[in-house]
């Protein structure tokens, strides 16, 4: 029998999701997120400083519905992605690796990371 | 590139029935070498009882009275030896140290992730021992013991051993981590593995050991050690509760202020 004949046996579609493995995920996907930002931003602050006309237009894009579901994963991937890349510093001096201490992280920066959007869209700005 | 699908000549199909319900139900994944087949789940019923407490409990009794043909591999049924690694409920983990108490379902068997099959839950860990090779794991010594006795080390350099000398070589670890899915297998050079990785720290943090520079000179490239983005499956999945996350994150350390 030739050894290439052999399967893989299955991965992702059976590995129960794990609280370690989703929140690391979602630091590459919020990172992702972040780098596509600057793009906007980059250019909200070029027309601030030069182009009136594509500030109006950007501005109006920010003020509509799909502008703000724009800016609202924007905020939630900055606050996911800094507390979680404070946790990655953490780890990276050496600390927290306890698994007790990885969840209780872990739980924390979720709520921190809900309950700062949920601060800054209904409380701060009161857009809604 | 990452591949999130299974090949195609791994893509796992439902298979048959093997006896009547009653007890406890249990999905395990089968493959014949010998059939031009895809992998199947085939189901077996087995009852709880006083002598079938663990999972490989279950194992042995459905080959023992069920179907002779199903394969895994075991020896201590203690959790000692790390042959009955696999993957219980979507959890890697020792068939002989998980209770059958602690599944309150139907019980889905797999063997461990993105491994090469030889049969049934049996997979092929050529590549993980050759990995395990290349981090030279024995001690490197320039002196000479004294005549008549051991390498004498004092308690508090010994005790920098603890939770790294315990690891079984299961594997349970390596094949959790999805990074080690995606680059353990590269053509030119692999990420090590949390396993593997673990046992290179046993050997840099002994105090005996004289070639730790060069232990850590080997890890530092872009593959063998820095595949590791501190995901922490590795340590959520040890049976025997020890941390490779923690072990490579001190290698990692020891690279950055090494100066050699």
């Amino acid at each position: 029998m030739k050894n290439n004949d052999r399967p893989l046996s299955p991965h992702l579609q059976i590995y129960k999701p794990q609280i370690t493995s989703i929140l690391s995920i979602s630091h590459r996907f919020t990172g992702i997120i972040l780098y596509l930002s600057t793009f906007l931003i980059s250019l909200w602050l070029f027309s601030t400083a030069f182009n009136n006309n594509l500030k109006i237009i950007l501005d109006n894009f920010f003020y509509s519905n799909l502008g703000k579901i724009f800016l609202f994963f924007i905020t939630f991937s900055f606050t996911y992605h800094f507390l979680n890349g404070l946790r990655h510093l953490i780890w990276d001096f050496g600390y927290g690796f306890n698994i007790k201490n990885v969840y209780l992280t872990g739980f924390l920066i979720i709520i921190l990371t809900l309950s700062i959007n949920v601060y800054i869209w209904f409380f701060k700005w009161s857009i809604f | 590139m990452v591949q999130l699908h299974l090949p195609k000549n791994s893509k796992v199909e439902r298979g048959k029935t093997h006896n009547k319900s009653g007890g406890k139900k249990f999905n395990i994944y089968r493959f014949d070498p010998e059939k031009n087949e895809n992998p199947k789940i085939d189901t077996f019923y087995i009852e709880k009882n006083k002598s079938i407490q663990m999972v490989l409990d279950a194992l042995i009794a459905i080959k023992d009275d069920i179907d002779a043909s199903l394969t895994f591999r075991k020896s201590c049924r203690e959790g000692i030896c790390g042959s009955c690694s696999m993957n219980i409920n979507g959890v890697n983990t020792l068939a002989c140290t998980k209770s059958l108490d602690d599944i309150p379902g139907d019980v889905n068997i797999y063997p461990l992730p993105h491994m090469p099959v030889i049969k049934d839950l049996v997979p092929d860990l050529k590549n993980a021992y050759k990995q395990y090779n290349s981090i030279s794991p024995w001690l490197k010594s320039k002196s000479k013991p004294k005549i008549n006795s051991e390498r004498i080390q004092s308690q508090k350099d010994r005790s920098k051993l603890d939770g790294l000398i315990e690891c079984i070589m299961c594997f349970c670890c390596s094949t959790s981590c999805p990074s080690y899915w995606w680059n353990g297998d590269k053509n030119k050079k692999d990420y090590l593995g949390p396993a593997t990785l673990l046992s290179a720290y046993r050997w840099i943090a002994d105090t005996r050991d004289d070639e730790t520079n060069e232990r850590l000179k080997k890890l530092n490239d872009s593959m063998s050690l820095y595949r590791c983005h501190t995901i922490m499956n590795c340590t959520s999945a040890c049976p025997k509760g020890l941390n490779p996350a923690k072990a490579i994150a001190e290698i990692k350390k020891k690279v950055a202020f090494n100066k050699n």
